[in-house]
């Protein structure tokens, strides 16, 4: 029996750390976790998370056992000599991670980056077939 | 940073917003727009030497849902974020994404060549091209006297 929540966040911040400490030479980058919605469809289940900024040269998507990982690379749209005289939020990379349960069909994952947004559709596993157990008589 | 010539000129919260960003950044790891009483969407004004640029993060927004006009020195952004298809909302497990129509004025920097403004989408990320106009050449004032 699969549980309640077949594909939930994993411990961002420990992912996020770890990812960090192997690119040390890069620590002054932020990282965020992007907003996400998962919501489910006949076939299964659909990610969708915002990455502004980021292209499909710039976006990795992995999965190593049972985890999901995204991780988008944002580039500067910015010339070089321009300074900051008003500033709302701060541009940083987009790092977030999920652990898939059975329920997902693996090999069957596909993805699509439209206007800054992800979508991973993520199929519903086929059903074990019941077995028919025969019951021999004595 | 007095660029914007109208808006929040007094904000008490400024302060404490800033030294939780100063907090937030030693962690290097935030939410985004975890903080809310904000405008919709955050813009980020640079300037460079002939012009300004404003950037915008709009995911999810294609440029036929965006509307931008510019009067009297105010720039006038809205649009609508919605994505393809709509889903029941009981279809969510999880709704942490912004939706829905919005608007914000933003009041421009003086001498900006308000015809000359461009606009183009990267990615999700909205770029405003604002350039300057050329300095005005000091004028002499005749003085008369009787």
């Amino acid at each position: 029996m699969s549980t309640d929540h077949p594909i939930k966040p994993s411990q961002d911040l420990v992912t996020a750390n770890r990812i960090e400490d192997s690119t040390s030479a890069a620590t002054d980058r932020f990282v965020f976790t992007p907003p996400i919605d998962i919501f489910e469809t006949a076939d299964g289940l659909v990610l969708r998370a915002d990455l502004p900024g980021v292209s499909l040269d710039s976006l990795e998507l992995q999965i190593q056992d049972n985890r999901l990982t995204l991780f988008g690379r944002v580039e500067t749209l910015l010339p070089e000599d321009a300074v900051a005289v008003h500033r709302e939020f701060e541009v940083g990379d987009f790092l977030r991670s999920f652990i898939l349960s059975d329920e997902v069909d693996y090999d069957r994952i596909t993805a699509r980056l439209s206007h800054g947004v992800l979508e991973v559709e993520l199929p519903r596993a086929a059903q074990a077939e019941p077995r028919r157990i025969q019951v021999n008589a004595e | 940073m007095a660029v914007f010539r109208l808006g929040q000129s007094w904000d008490p919260l400024r302060d404490l917003e800033r030294e939780v960003d100063r907090l937030l950044q030693g962690v290097n790891l935030t939410f985004h727009g975890v903080r809310t009483g904000r405008q919709y969407p955050a813009v980020n004004l640079h300037e460079s030497a002939n012009e300004y640029i404003l950037t915008s993060e709009l995911p999810s927004t294609a440029p036929e849902d965006l509307d931008l006009t510019i009067a009297n020195g105010v720039l006038t952004m809205s649009g609508h974020r919605h994505d393809e298809g709509e889903i029941p909302e009981d279809r969510f497990r999880r709704q942490e994404r912004p939706r829905g129509p919005w608007k914000r004025s933003l009041p421009l920097p003086e001498r900006i060549q308000e015809d000359e403004l461009s606009a183009d989408f990267h990615n999700g990320v909205l770029v405003v091209r604002l350039p300057k106009a050329p300095q005005e050449e000091p004028r002499q004032i005749p003085i008369t006297s009787d």
